[in-house]
């Protein structure tokens, strides 16, 4: 927690990047020739790699089959994208397989998934240390330590990073940035054109937790465990909030999109004027293909984007360790990265030598995870029958 | 000799079906056999879960009301065509019809017909305006998923309605209906409908255990205020904590009583509906209903459009074609299919061969479990037959997963196709006990009387005369093994992709063109089937077909 408090703002650390870049590549490539990764090298080769991947995005699929002959063509190891439609169904395998040899070299994982892994001992640990291209990461201005709270110690790595945003059509907000007024009063201009994910899905949710922040000002007691009187003081202005926002929503308020997909799909028809995102290149992309009007907005919360990471796992009983932490290795790669950024699914790169400060947004803490189950249960019980 | 070879056999009968038909109890008590022990606090809390109650109510409301409708509709459509020369039209589309999946079907109707939806814009385009807000379909609503599970539902209830009919004496029926004075539509209702409805009840639960349990379409066009009890089930299970393991435990107890109480309401319907047409026949009323069969020459016309609409919407999502420019400046391209076609190949022929080995294996199981059960001269009750198709699917795949994994078993196709038998075997059971049951015994009997072997008569005549009814057998167990995605991941392990594991992956992403591809190419699998079966069903005669027609 500390550490995330640390690494609140995205620091202005453009004088020195350069060094340290240098220092970080010095550090991969003697990492790199040291004889524990020649090893693991020589065991990768003619590896399988079965990585279970959330595979409902065409960009991102498209990637890991670039990557994949990349990867064949260098390291002589086969990655094999096992599509999942939810990345749950890969943790239940893990549960079931209870540790004994899995049929998962390689997971696409963060959150409460990722929790859970950890505490019950289903992960590979110490893949900082033995992941040369680990060194590149930009730790202290991504706040790379911790996923939602709870500290990655090496059961993961991070491979991409997410800040929550809102795109819109352009006649809905005036600035960049907003606050939950500016949302109320677009819903008053436009009823029945505003919505957001139903909770709990992770994105809905997520519009909460910002709402919440900028409701109560930023304050103290949601980057803390969440006590009955935090509870009662800060939890009411939000539902007073939603209790003015909802009736104005789609469908009043009487159905919300189950996914921030789903959303993104409801925007594309032109049925609702807004949709959030996690990728903060999503506009341009969605613009690019032409799915979205050329017009369209890309927003936030004054206060800062909601900042965490997505990451990479190796499970303790995978079959193909060697090759897993190669792919890894290769996915952080700047030539891998670049790719992730500038093609078509945009992800934004977590290497120092890729940082783009003017592309980040400002970035917002996460909340204490004992909120998320409070504001999930309370929405349930006020809104959800 | 010769009897204990037969004792041998019969045993060895017993217990392959028993193992078959027995996969699902086991599956779902090793998976649940593991789950943390529950707290009477954590049974509070379940039961005192806000909008428990109105999910559970609106889930059984249209898991109820969905299919029944879809047989009335499927009853009277049969009526209408069954012995007039547009039969043969149906009987031949039937195979596009039913080959569409459930969630294409709910996708292409909410687009079309939904609020704002392209068909409104375009009617009132004509007109220079713009639809009003109101009108239309709700985008997620009861109404749009009772319309849409009711509207795909009817091609099924026709398909097996069409085996049924092969084995029954309808045109007799009608006959003596004309006799005692009856118009031929009031004879369809009075004589030809109460037993329709009794061979149709594992059809009936089908179609309600499948609506009740069903996932993608509740998430997408269902109402989420409440959630329909599918989704908050779904929440639960992929919950890791003591307490969402301990709901998820008490959600799937709900969940098979929410099972038996549609079961209940199968039988309560049919008595209420027999004596309502009983009641009708003696004070020899006009039945209202035959006034409106008339309006049911209409739908296979208007089916045939909506599926060609959905297929057409679906074909220029795949070229490229989406709400933000207008249809003459869309940017179309053929390179989606280019892409997407490399990838798909593989997958296809793993779904083909697993499809095809476990409905031959399905469908011949069955035969044995039929067989065995005449022999016997005892049937056992439908619903343990069925337990593939009623018990949740999510944990009893959970347990063979384990069961799997114990074993330290190979990740091979084998093993896939093993996981698709329980369902395979379900629905063709499903299919096939009408016609096998109600199989006239004169034929065997004159056939003895030729001096015919026990085998010789089973092959050469009940084999034979089932052959129209093994066939649609065949296409459904097809089709269904086709849609397995659950079994197919957990036990392939993603070794062996099918194009249904990476169609649902792809669909979860809500991306309408890669969508359109998939779902497009999906389709295509069950339509062969189908339509090799009615291609062939046509050639071959039942049992009834050669006694009357």
């Amino acid at each position: 927690m500390v550490l995330l408090l640390a690494a609140l703002c995205v620091p202005s650390v453009a004088i020195g990047n350069d060094a340290l870049n240098d220092l970080n590549d010095s550090q991969a490539s003697q990492l790199e020739s040291t004889k524990q990764w020649q090893q693991t090298l020589a065991t990768a080769r003619g590896e399988t790699v079965y990585f279970y991947a959330w595979g409902g995005s065409k960009p991102v699929n498209d990637y890991l089959r670039w990557a994949a002959r990349e990867i064949a063509s260098r390291y002589k190891v086969r990655l094999r994208h096992v599509k999942v439609a939810d990345i749950s169904e890969a943790v239940s395998r893990l549960k079931a397989e209870d540790g004994s040899k899995s049929a998962i070299d390689l997971l696409w994982v963060n959150g409460e998934n990722f929790s859970y892994l950890k505490e019950q001992k289903l992960l590979l640990g110490g893949l900082t240390s033995v992941i040369p291209n680990s060194t590149l990461l930009a730790t202290e201005e991504l706040s790379l330590r911790n996923d939602f709270g709870v500290p990655m110690d090496g059961f993961e790595i991070p491979w991409g990073v997410g800040q929550f945003n809102i795109i819109a059509n352009e006649n809905v907000f005036a600035q960049m940035s907003i606050t939950p007024a500016d949302i109320l009063s677009a819903a008053k201009k436009q009823p029945g054109r505003m919505s957001y994910p139903r909770p709990p899905e992770f994105h809905g949710t997520t519009f909460l937790k910002q709402l919440l922040v900028a409701l109560s000002h930023n304050d103290e007691r949601l980057f803390e465990l969440a006590t009955p009187e935090a509870q009662q003081q800060l939890l009411p202005t939000l539902w007073n909030y939603l209790d003015k926002l909802h009736p104005l929503l789609w469908q009043k308020g009487s159905a919300f999109p189950s996914s921030n997909t789903e959303q993104l799909a409801l925007f594309q028809q032109n049925q609702q004027a807004m949709t959030v995102s996690f990728n903060p290149n999503q506009i341009s992309k969605e613009q690019d293909e032409k799915r979205i009007p050329q017009s369209a907005k890309r927003v936030y919360f004054e206060g800062g984007a909601i900042t965490n990471s997505h990451n990479l796992a190796i499970p303790k009983g995978a079959q193909s360790p060697a090759g897993a932490k190669v792919v890894i290795h290769f996915l952080l790669s700047e030539l891998a990265q670049e790719r992730k950024l500038n093609g078509s699914w945009g992800d934004p790169a977590v290497i120092t030598p890729l940082l783009d400060e003017v592309s980040t947004l400002p970035a917002q803490q996460e909340l204490h995870s004992s909120w998320q189950q409070m504001i999930e249960d309370t929405w349930q019980q006020r809104y959800g029958a | 000799m010769a009897t204990k070879i037969r004792r041998l056999t019969l045993a060895t009968g017993w217990l392959l079906v028993t193992f078959v038909a027995g996969l699902p109890v086991f599956g779902v008590v090793l998976g649940l056999w593991l789950s943390p022990p529950i707290s009477w606090e954590q049974v509070s809390v379940f039961f005192t879960y806000n909008g428990l109650l109105s999910s559970v109510l609106s889930s059984l409301l249209l898991s109820l009301l969905a299919p029944i409708i879809a047989l009335y509709v499927a009853f009277t459509v049969y009526s209408q065509y069954r012995f007039n020369p547009r039969w043969q039209a149906l009987e031949q589309r039937l195979a596009p019809l039913l080959s569409l999946p459930h969630l294409a079907v709910a996708l292409g109707i909410v687009y079309l017909f939904s609020s704002g939806g392209m068909v409104w814009s375009v009617l009132w385009e004509l007109f220079g305006s713009t639809p009003p807000e109101w009108f239309g379909l709700g985008r997620k609503s009861l109404l749009s998923m009772l319309i849409a599970i009711s509207i795909k539902e009817v091609p099924f209830f026709l398909f097996i309605f069409s085996a049924l009919g092969r084995q029954l004496a309808i045109k007799d029926w009608l006959l003596q209906g004309r006799a005692l004075g009856y118009s031929e539509s009031a004879s369809w209702w009075l004589l030809v409908f109460p037993t329709v409805l009794k061979q149709s009840r594992l059809a009936l639960l089908a179609a309600m255990a499948f609506t009740l349990s069903v996932l993608d379409i509740s998430l997408l066009i269902g109402p989420n205020i409440p959630e329909l009890y599918a989704v908050v089930l779904y929440n639960w299970q992929t919950g890791f904590t003591a307490d969402e393991q301990a709901m998820a435990f008490l959600g799937n107890l709900l969940l098979l009583t929410m099972l038996g109480v549609l079961v209940a309401a199968i039988y309560t319907h049919e008595w209420f509906a027999i004596k309502r047409i009983r009641t009708l026949a003696v004070m020899a009323n006009p039945l209202k209903i035959t006034r409106l069969a008339r309006i049911f020459t209409a739908w296979l016309g208007l089916f045939s459009l909506l599926t060609l609409a959905i297929l057409l919407t679906f074909l220029l999502w795949s070229l490229g074609w989406n709400t933000q420019s207008p249809f003459s400046a869309a940017s179309w391209s053929t390179t989606l299919w280019q892409d997407e076609w490399f990838f798909m190949q593989t997958p296809l022929l793993n779904s083909l061969n697993i499809a095809f080995f476990s409905s031959v294996l399905g469908v011949a199981i069955t035969l044995i479990a039929l067989e065995l059960q005449r022999q016997s001269k005892r049937y056992l009750p439908d619903y343990v037959w069925l337990l593939a198709i009623l018990l949740p699917q999510l944990s009893m795949v959970y347990g063979w997963q384990i069961a799997h994994t114990d074993m330290s078993a190979s990740y091979s196709t084998a093993w896939i196709v093993l996981s698709h038998l329980p369902f395979t075997f379900a629905y063709s059971y499903l299919v096939l006990r009408g016609p096998f049951q109600s199989l006239d015994r004169h034929y065997e009997l004159v056939a003895a009387s030729f001096g015919y072997s026990y085998w010789q008569r089973w092959w050469q005549v009940r084999f034979m005369l089932l052959r129209p009814a093994l066939l649609s057998a065949l296409a459904i167990a097809f089709s269904v093994s086709v849609a397995q995605y659950i079994p197919t991941l957990m036990l392939g392990a993603g070794r062996v992709s099918t194009i249904t594991t990476e169609a649902v992956a792809i669909a979860s992403g809500n991306e309408q063109s890669i969508t359109a591809v998939y779902m497009l190419v999906q389709a295509a699998l069950p339509f062969i089937a189908f339509f090799i079966a009615s291609v062939l069903a046509q050639r071959l005669r039942g049992s009834f077909d050669a006694a009357h027609q």
